[in-house]
């Protein structure tokens, strides 16, 4: 059971607005399949919430009917505007920003111009004028300072960049439409420990300087709960347990349920 | 050797046309990953519309703009109407609606305007200059003008304006561009305008050459195939320079190739693209098939 109340002591911030993000009775699935079956939680105004569980629970799947990917019945408000039933370029103008899994990256265009494309919705319309052209220009001097790689490989096709660096633009991107909410899927995926560390400093940085609320999904649960101020756990499509990260690092259940079984399949290589 | 020179300007006079339609071929192929076969089609009604208006009274370059519009207008119709339903669907699936609309438009054409042949305008001057004893008639120069300039307008909207950017970012990754909150649907739409009206300029160029009827472009359609697959399927700029390519070496087999002579013309594009397919599927400056994410 969530408790609003519960402060996010690594942060030392109060949580004003507990339900800043709020997930009520969530079903989604795909065709037949149903994944999600009755989810609930919340997560605060500038809170990091990371939400694990093991391999099929259902975390990917709860980022897409965030988004407007998947579709699901029950609800999800944002800052008390319902975010189902929009499609993913609708809740993009609400504020919602999905790294996908697998980044996302325009391949064929620059990295800056991948940059300017994540400030699209902001400078999309003629009657937006130089003023926010002006901040879009500053943003991009901000994300250039977060990770000082993508200034260096700017007019470098965005397909060239190594998969630590994708991820990096996949950020950055979604950062440039000055999100309210940051939805990152697996960042860790396929990259180097140093490189996937590096990374959740930034998310760290990110959360600390501009207030970003992020829902971070993550295999690495270690990793995740450093970073984290709450965690949710899933197991088969709805909350096991929900906690401070502190709490859940500690949580004998979770270790068993989900820490367990990432240990013992990286010992004997995935056979139960 | 003049004579020789006199081949390839005829060819890459004739390479324009060829070049505008595979580009239309090659954009709807980049924003969709669909092959549109009813390209050539549309063109034709685009001629129609040309024609109709310079019968009615109204000058050719002014005809030219209109037609042009109501092109854009049509494709983007086209988009709406009969692609945006079968977008997902399997590849086969698309095949056929396109192959079907290049039956109902054809019909259609019939239908308003007859199959009996009709005379269309010539826009330019008759005569020509003489560059070091090769003839270069008005036309021929007209026609690669009018090409060089869509083209041209074609690269400063996609490489220096926000909507070029926003259009390539959906023909890169369109779950990624919905993702920034970009409506890929009107995009998409778009794109069908932008290649309506590009191949509606090879259509309204080629007319003057040939004779004005609803199966005027088949055989255009084929070169332009040739020239797109020539020039790799994702690239605009292949498209182009494929283009150039095959009407060169269509001249020049009829001009040197004894057994090709007039009759086998058509033929050449189908060899350049059984030899490309064969030798290099992806073209001259397409990418290696590699599978969309």
């Amino acid at each position: 059971m969530t408790e609003p109340t519960t402060d996010s002591t690594e942060a030392g911030q109060v949580n004003a607005e507990p339900d800043f993000l709020k997930v009520a009775g969530l079903h989604a699935g795909y065709g037949q399949a149903r994944v999600l079956q009755g989810l609930d939680f919340s997560v605060a105004r500038g809170e990091v919430c990371a939400i694990l569980g093991p391999n099929g629970a259902g975390k990917t799947t709860t980022l897409r009917a965030l988004c407007g990917m998947v579709r699901g019945r029950g609800s999800v408000t944002l800052n008390g505007t319902e975010l189902l039933g929009r499609s993913p370029e609708q809740t993009a103008r609400l504020g919602v920003a999905h790294v996908p899994e697998g980044r996302g990256t325009f391949n064929d265009l620059t990295v800056e111009e991948n940059l300017r494309i994540g400030a699209h919705v902001r400078t999309g319309r003629w009657r937006r004028g130089s003023a926010e052209r002006v901040a879009v220009a500053a943003d991009l001097e901000r994300i250039y300072d977060y990770f000082p790689k993508l200034r260096q490989r700017s007019r470098q096709a965005a397909g060239s960049l190594s998969g630590g660096e994708q991820q990096m633009l996949a950020i950055g991107r979604a950062l440039m439409l000055r999100p309210a909410l940051l939805l990152l899927d697996e960042p860790s995926l396929g990259l180097a420990p140093l490189v996937t560390r590096e990374l959740f400093e930034i998310v760290r940085a990110v959360n600390e300087e501009e207030r970003t609320t992020v829902v971070v999904v993550e295999q690495n649960a270690q990793l995740a709960l450093d970073v984290a101020h709450r965690a949710h756990v899933l197991e088969a499509g709805r909350l096991l347990l929900s906690g401070p990260s502190r709490e859940i690092r500690e949580d004998g259940q979770v270790a068993e349920v989900y820490l367990g079984v990432s240990v013992r399949s990286a010992k004997d290589g995935g056979a139960p | 050797m003049t004579e020789l020179f006199q081949q390839v300007v005829e060819g890459v006079g004739s390479g324009a046309v060829y070049a505008s339609l595979a580009l239309a071929l090659v954009l709807i192929h980049r924003f969709t990953g669909i092959v549109n076969f009813a390209q050539g089609e549309l063109a034709m009604i685009s001629t129609y519309v040309a024609w109709q208006l310079v019968a009615s009274g109204m000058s050719f370059w002014l005809a030219l703009p209109v037609t042009l519009a109501v092109s854009f207008a049509g494709g983007m119709l086209v988009e709406r109407i009969v692609i945006r339903p079968v977008q997902n669907a399997p590849e086969l699936t698309t095949v056929i609606v396109t192959v079907g609309l290049f039956i109902f438009v054809n019909a259609m054409a019939g239908l308003i305007w007859s199959f009996t042949v009709k005379d269309f305008p010539q826009p330019f001057p008759d005569g020509g200059i003489d560059l070091a004893g090769v003839r270069v008639d008005w036309s021929t120069l007209g026609i690669i003008a009018v090409v060089a300039v869509v083209m041209g307008l074609l690269y400063l909207l996609f490489q220096h304006t926000s909507s070029g950017l926003v259009m390539r970012a959906v023909a890169c990754n369109p779950a990624s561009a919905r993702l920034s909150g970009i409506r890929v649907g009107r995009v998409l739409m778009l794109g069908w305008g932008l290649a309506a009206t590009v191949g509606a300029v090879s259509g309204v160029l080629v007319a003057p050459l040939l004779f004005l009827e609803p199966n005027m472009m088949g055989g255009v359609l084929i070169y332009a195939f040739a020239a797109a697959t020539l020039g790799g399927f994702d690239s605009p700029v292949g498209a182009v320079v494929g283009g150039l390519c095959v009407g060169v070496a269509e001249t020049l087999a009829g001009a040197y190739v004894d057994v090709v002579g007039a009759d086998l013309k058509v033929g050449v594009p189908l060899v350049i693209i059984l030899a490309v397919l064969l030798v290099r599927p992806q073209g001259l400056f397409g990418r290696a098939a590699v599978e969309r994410a």
